[in-house]
């Protein structure tokens, strides 16, 4: 290997050890929360008339009945094996409701990118292709004012206007796309609109930016002196390098979205982990709780990587760069 | 670092100036618009309680739901109490947490920042680690676990929002300490052999201050909103305490036949936010060229 090569798989070794330990100490972490809960976890969820047996089984269940470090070390041994332990209200195994609910999440996630870059792209393009223009003004100040809507007051504005007003889709509930795809994708439109349309303003004052600044190289200047025009610029030249920011921001997005759709699904009903999570939360479901936050973890320090790595392929100069 | 490096929700002005004569200008329109609103929130929510016959817990049973008017300016909610009032209240609820929470963040992220910046090495690294290890857990999951387990308290809810925006103020901070420490004045003071508490104390924080200032604005809207989004998800103040987001979920059912007790809080709730958000990109587009 080239002494460059080495470097960086160095580095990239260095950074997986670090995203381990990460991931190591979240998961100690979730493992503590029944100890968190002041009294007994196990009388308060069995009631006074508990017996030690049961008070006993209850408490090894969740671990209780040996120190934080060594429950870690069990429940890592487990989910190597996929067994994430077993819901304590349903007793359904959490790593099979995950596989049920992960993709409904992910589904949402993906149809609100649609939204939001469906209405970034453009209007970003138009904004930095005119800068200082009637369509630049009107999306930035658009932008600066829609950032100051909250994910629930947006849904809950969608549920009045379309749902309440007009009476033209469903405000809450959700139906599997193998079942019916049409129904599903009528559910999927206002969870889908509120996370988007939040995001698409994220995404629209970012991408501009970053599209200005790219503007201003010297090689853009270049291209331009041979006579290209601003738009073969912007699409051509310009949008590629500044897709970057963007591209952590969906990236991350990915990795955020489980833990972060608990707003969303549970405003619009939707069957997701958000709303799974949050039912947990409030039952004192310890291992779907768990569960949650250590995949969720991962699935944040996972995309953080992905993003990085994708980086390179994006902009080739960056895997250059030392830090 | 790694990509989360670039997330662009902190982007700090490098090494402020202070700038004594942009400061004797009138201020625009704008700010003067957005600093009169919060100060009106602000004022209610610190006097209005004072008065007599403020009772946001009050039920005027003969006038539930009862659209906006005289007697009720914002109308009453499904339990005949006055919104205006409990939205006032409520703003108490949220300011509360926003001041724990910028307390929590600027202290904490403004120490671990400066060490980062400043000693660099294996300090930075640490610190680095922390602050990735905070931003991978799931934080609206985490508060709601941990009000779920101690109780809903403003000071829980606020000292945790603080804790999740310690990483954003920590990169703030470092970010302008490693480009101070390049600076002239700082190497010229090192090199006269001025003890380094000095240094921080006389040349780095004066220049740190404006950027983690301008973050707490941000930080403002985020524990607001987050606050707001607790109390909607049935994780805030227990009902029927006043919280924004209380309010708002408790207006949900009858949307349709009485809007504006969702609506009315949800606006106040959005313009402070909007205000927030408006002189934060202000003093930064400002300290960003100064």
């Amino acid at each position: 290997m080239t002494p460059a090569a080495l470097r960086t798989a160095g580095r990239t070794a260095a950074r997986l050890g670090r995203a381990a330990a990460v991931l190591l100490l979240v998961t100690v972490a979730a493992l503590s929360l029944p100890h968190l809960m002041p009294g007994s976890p196990a009388l308060a969820a069995l009631g006074p008339t508990a017996t030690p047996e049961q008070v006993a089984a209850y408490e090894a269940k969740l671990g209780l009945d040996e120190n934080v470090l060594a429950a870690t070390w069990r429940w890592l041994g487990d989910a190597l094996h996929g067994d994430l332990g077993h819901s304590l209200s349903t007793g359904v195994s959490v790593t099979t409701e995950l596989a049920d609910r992960v993709p409904v999440t992910l589904e949402l996630f993906v149809a609100a990118q649609v939204v939001a870059l469906g209405l970034a792209l453009p209007v970003a393009l138009w904004s930095a292709w005119r800068p200082g223009g009637a369509v630049d003004r009107i999306a930035t100040a658009g932008a600066f004012v829609w950032l100051a809507v909250p994910g629930f007051v947006l849904g809950l504005l969608l549920i009045w206007f379309t749902a309440v007003q007009l009476r033209i889709l469903p405000a809450t509930g959700w139906t599997p796309f193998t079942e019916d795809p049409l129904e599903n994708l009528r559910h999927l439109v206002l969870p889908a609109l509120t996370l988007g349309l939040t995001e698409a303003a994220v995404f629209t004052r970012t991408l501009r930016g970053q599209l200005l600044d790219t503007l201003d190289q010297t090689y853009v200047a270049a291209a331009r002196s041979r006579g290209m025009g601003t738009v073969r610029l912007l699409l051509r030249r310009t949008l590629r390098p500044s897709s970057l920011p963007l591209v952590t921001l969906i990236g991350i997005g990915i990795g955020t979205s489980l833990g972060g759709s608990v707003l969303v699904e549970t405003l619009f009903a939707v069957p997701g982990v958000g709303t799974w999570v949050s039912g947990a939360i409030n039952g004192r479901d310890f291992p779907v709780v768990q569960g949650v936050v250590v995949v969720s973890a991962v699935a944040v320090v996972a995309a953080t990587f992905a993003v990085d790595l994708l980086y390179r392929t994006i902009d080739p100069r960056i895997a250059d760069e030392r830090r | 670092m790694s990509a989360a490096e670039t997330v662009p929700t902190p982007t700090a002005p490098t090494a402020a100036v202070p700038r004594k004569k942009a400061a004797r200008r009138r201020p625009s329109t704008g700010v003067l618009a957005a600093g009169t609103w919060l100060a009106v929130v602000a004022l209610a929510a610190l006097l209005l309680p004072l008065l007599p016959g403020f009772d946001p817990l009050h039920g005027d049973f003969a006038n539930p739901a009862a659209a906006p008017g005289p007697g009720h300016w914002l109308g009453t909610d499904a339990a005949g109490r006055d919104v205006l009032q409990r939205t006032v209240a409520g703003a108490r609820a949220s300011f509360t947490v926003a001041g724990l929470t910028i307390a929590v963040g600027l202290l904490g992220g403004g120490a671990l920042g400066v060490a980062a910046g400043w000693f660099r090495g294996p300090v930075d690294k640490v610190i680095g680690f922390a602050t990735d290890l905070l931003m991978s857990v799931p934080t609206l999951i985490l508060v709601m676990i941990a009000v779920s387990l101690r109780g809903p308290s403003l000071s829980l809810i606020g000292a945790l929002i603080g804790l999740f925006t310690v990483p954003h103020f920590t990169r703030v901070v470092r970010a302008v300490v490693l480009s101070l420490s390049e600076r002239g004045f700082v190497q010229a003071a090192r090199m006269i052999g001025t003890p380094p508490l000095r240094i921080l104390r006389r040349e780095v924080v004066p220049h740190v201050a404006p950027a983690a200032l301008t973050f707490a604005f941000t930080a403002t809207t985020v524990a607001i909103v987050a606050e707001g989004s607790l109390s909607f998800l049935g994780f805030g103040l227990r009902p029927p305490e006043p919280s924004w987001g209380g309010i708002i979920a408790e207006g949900r059912t009858t949307l349709g036949s009485a809007p504006w007790i969702s609506l009315a809080p949800a606006t106040v709730l959005c313009l402070t936010v909007l205000a927030l958000n408006y002189l934060g990109e202000q003093l930064r587009s400002k300290g960003g060229r100064g």
